[in-house]
């Protein structure tokens, strides 16, 4: 259990995790209050990081349903083991005989076998996927429904159904209820714009690119050999392709990504010849990667001048406020 | 705080944020489990439990500073400065207020006498006054104000119905009875000089929650009015900051019709039992059936191919009309679109590749698939469409023809569209121009017309998104 918005950022910390205020708050609420979270933002900004480490911090199992287009209820939910039901009625046939002998017609032989019906439709013979499970999972869990945006638009309306009041019918068993509610995340890219129905059950939260500072901590957490020199070189450089006009524009994922490779290669910072070898390790378009080339002097001389400039120490200087427009949703 | 809370949330319905009751309740209940001391942690509740959609956070920021930080400040401000002027004349405030309540509590009258606003004054109780000041705002009906002419109306109303003026004179009574009791001359000097600059802030604080108050009605008006008349709009005359604004609206509309489509869908489900494929399937195990076979579910979307005519005169219809049908995406099962003036060329593949306004762009830009710079020949167009891409139309297709069949005298060879009616399901024609010029001048409109299903103006958001819910709904 977190007791304030401040423990759950201590928490998280623990974790390995950097984050804000802004996320402290919403995590702190989604307990309080027992609400879903749907957690946007542009890919690799630590979506689905975040339940995780929640997850982690909490002492709750991680039950992790990953949307797909086709995705449909009996994947998520539950399926009927029918070869196993069939088997066990070829074992059975004897009783099903012994049932069976002594009836005069047909229909009561077959009466006879209804009332047998519910033995083949329980949960012995029931398969729970993902949403069933954190629906009958004894212990406390945390349901993490990962890129729900590339789920089928039906698919949704169904989750809207389980997410009202967590619990789910199963025609031949019954209504099942949560024993205790999951605390659930949805994480969304915004390859299609969630219905205003799911929105309105959820707590928002939008995780944006680091803010520089942030981004540093970040690095110097997950890739703890990288020189300080190489970490602001990485740091700013990062931050200001940002500001460019990409097609996809790099996120934490490639912060480490290339902080990682630039260390395999012993780099202690970068120059020119060492961004240019590597950049399709940060960019994934060759458009993007032609931009970024011609912006390149701009970009590694802006840090010249960062250098050789007296005032602003490392960490100082901070992310302008149109870095953070870049990563909205359009 | 609730009603404050609640009053908040009728600004942002008003701004077009939709909050609904559930959320402002979850907003209530979040501020239960907080303090609200922390400005930054009430507005990042607020904003997670009514705030849904990325495009709105703004809006809320803005609002909530407003609304939230922006008077209180201002309340602060005006009274420190009234009871700052006391430190010019060598007299502190604090200590003042605590000699007037000792005098007062050695004579009959006491500090419980005053009036709720009195007291609140004298002491500067902030808080207090931020609340006078609001519910007498409310009593006045500040929240009708609609221009800059009625701030000084309500402001005068507001200060009225809080009672300003008795409460000087209370006060002026007040400073009287401690003069009679013997406080000295200086201090009494600086009293009366205090309870001037105290009826200066509060008028001077009332005004500006008026003008606050404006300012959020204003931005109310110019959101509305904004959207209303973008709906409105005639494609031909809209500004850049108007056709990305229109993006937005374009989105709104086609996520409205894909949540009613899935709703639809929701309603059928898996099919009956295929016993044939079923049987088939399960042969090798003595035909007991170990795995079954469900018939799929047609599904019956449209096929769509999509003509767009992009010559200057309609590159804004086109540009919302391939928004419009690339955002409904998942509704039909295979979209090709070709764009023309003169010549005419695919680009389907242009929006599989890149995302949606920079597919826009390129495709409405010269050079790339088509040259642009020449004069709208119909005819051509749709002769070379039959030439070459008639093999895409099949009887589920719809085809969606978008242009004003302006054709410069050209031939219009209407025999190429009957050759693709023949063969599709239907032909949707929409020209941004008024029926009533459809086959005058150079327009060919009417040589095409018998080989339409339907044929509509659309001249504007409004009948472009009405067209498009026939199609689909
Ligand atoms: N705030 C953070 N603190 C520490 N590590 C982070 C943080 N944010 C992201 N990371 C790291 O960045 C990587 C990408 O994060 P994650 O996979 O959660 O992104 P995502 O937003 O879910 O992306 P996608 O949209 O592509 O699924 C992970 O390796 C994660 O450890
Ligand atoms: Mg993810």
């Amino acid at each position: 259990m977190f007791e304030n918005v401040a423990h759950v950022l201590e928490e998280l910390g623990k974790q390995d995790y950097i984050c804000d205020k802004k996320i402290g708050t919403v995590v702190f609420l989604a307990q309080q209050l027992e609400k879903p979270v749907l957690v946007e933002g542009p890919a690799g900004v630590g979506k689905t990081e975040l339940a995780k480490v929640v997850a982690a911090a909490t002492g709750r199992r991680l039950i992790r349903l990953q949307c797909y287009e086709g995705l449909d209820e009996a994947k998520a939910l539950y399926e009927w083991e029918y070869s196993k039901q069939l088997l066990y009625t070829q074992i059975l046939k004897e009783r099903f005989s012994q049932a069976m002998s002594g009836a005069k017609t047909l229909r009561e032989a077959a009466e006879r076998v209804a009332q047998e019906d519910s033995v083949f439709f329980s949960d012995h013979f029931i398969v729970p996927r993902p949403l069933l499970e954190a629906i009958t999972s004894p212990d406390p869990v945390l349901l993490l429904i990962d890129e729900v945006d590339k789920a089928d638009p039906e698919f949704e309306a169904f989750l809207l159904e389980v997410l009202s009041d967590f619990q789910v019918t199963v025609p031949e068993l019954g209504t099942i209820e949560a024993t205790q509610r999951p605390l659930v995340f949805l994480t969304s890219n915004n390859a299609r714009e969630m219905s205003d129905a799911l929105k309105r059950r959820c707590l928002h939260l939008f995780i944006d690119y680091p803010t520089e500072a942030d981004e540093r901590r970040i690095l110097e957490l997950k890739v703890p050999g990288a020189a300080e020199g190489l970490v602001s070189d990485v740091v700013g450089m990062m931050q200001r392709l940002r500001d460019l006009d990409l097609k996809k524009l790099p996120s934490i994922s490639e912060t480490l990504d290339w902080a990682r490779a630039l260390l395999a290669l012993n780099a202690r910072e970068l120059d020119e010849d060492l961004v240019n070898q590597t950049f399709n390790v940060i960019l994934k378009y060759e458009g993007d990667v032609r931009k970024a080339q011609g912006e390149l002097d701009k970009l590694l001389q802006k840090q010249a001048i960062r250098e050789g400039a007296p005032v602003p120490a490392p960490g100082a200087p901070q992310k302008p406020a149109s870095a953070s427009k870049k990563g909205a949703l359009h | 705080m609730q009603k404050k809370i609640l009053e908040f949330t009728n600004i942002l319905r008003k701004s077009g944020i939709r909050v609904s009751p559930a959320e402002s309740i979850d907003a209530f209940a979040a501020l239960d489990d907080l303090s609200v001391e922390d400005r930054e942690i009430f507005q990042d509740a607020l904003r997670a439990t009514m705030v849904k959609r990325g495009e709105e956070v703004p809006t809320f920021d803005e609002l909530f500073d407003l609304f939230w930080s922006g008077f209180y400040d201002n309340l602060r401000d005006s009274f420190a400065q009234a009871t700052g002027e006391l430190g010019e004349m060598g007299v502190d405030f604090e200590t003042l207020v605590q000699q007037i309540v000792e005098m007062l509590n050695g004579m009959e009258g006491d500090f419980g006498d005053l009036s709720e606003l009195a007291r609140a004054l004298l002491t500067s109780d902030l808080s207090q006054l931020e609340n006078l000041i609001r519910q007498a705002a409310e009593g006045a009906g500040a929240d009708r104000i609609e221009n800059f002419l009625q701030v000084g109306f309500f402001s005068r109303r507001t200060l009225e119905g809080m009672g300003l003026e008795d409460a000087r004179e209370e006060l002026g009574g007040l400073a009287d009875a401690l003069e009679q009791a013997g406080m000295s001359p200086e201090q009494i000097a600086a009293l009366r000089k205090l309870i001037e600059g105290l009826m200066e802030a509060a008028r001077r604080s009332v005004r500006a929650f008026t003008e606050r108050e404006l300012q959020q009605q204003n931005h109310d008006y110019m959101e509305k009015f904004r959207r209303e008349t973008l709906l409105e709009k005639s494609f031909y005359h809209l500004s850049e900051e108007e056709i990305r604004k229109m993006r937005e609206v374009v989105e709104r509309l086609a996520q409205r019709i894909k949540n009613i489509l899935s709703i639809k869908k929701r309603r059928l489900k898996r099919g009956k039992l295929d016993l044939r494929q079923t049987l088939r399937r399960n042969m090798s195990r003595g035909g007991i059936p170990f795995e079954l076979i469900f018939k799929r579910r047609k599904k019956d979307r449209p096929k769509l191919v999509i003509l767009t005519d992009v010559s200057s005169s309609v590159a804004n219809v086109s540009r919302f009309m391939l928004q419009f049908v690339y955002s409904l995406q998942e509704a039909f099962t295979k979209i090709r679109a070709f764009v023309f003036v003169s010549e005419l060329g695919e680009v389907t593949p242009i929006f599989q590749e890149k995302d949606i306004s920079e597919a826009i762009e390129d495709a409405l830009e010269g050079g790339t698939v088509i040259n642009v710079y020449t004069r709208s020949n119909f005819g051509h167009a749709f002769h070379h469409f039959w030439q070459n891409y008639l093999s895409a139309i099949d009887n589920k297709t719809t085809v969606l023809i978008l242009g004003d069949a302006r054709n410069n005298y050209n031939d219009p060879r209407a025999w190429c569209l009957r050759e693709i009616h023949h063969k599709a399901k239907n032909v949707v024609w929409l020209n941004p121009e008024n029926p009533s010029a459809w086959g005058f001048g150079d327009s060919v409109m009417d040589k095409y017309l018998p080989y339409t299903d339907v044929a509509e103006e659309c001249r504007n958001l409004r009948q472009l998104s009405k067209l498009v819910d026939s199609l689909l709904l």
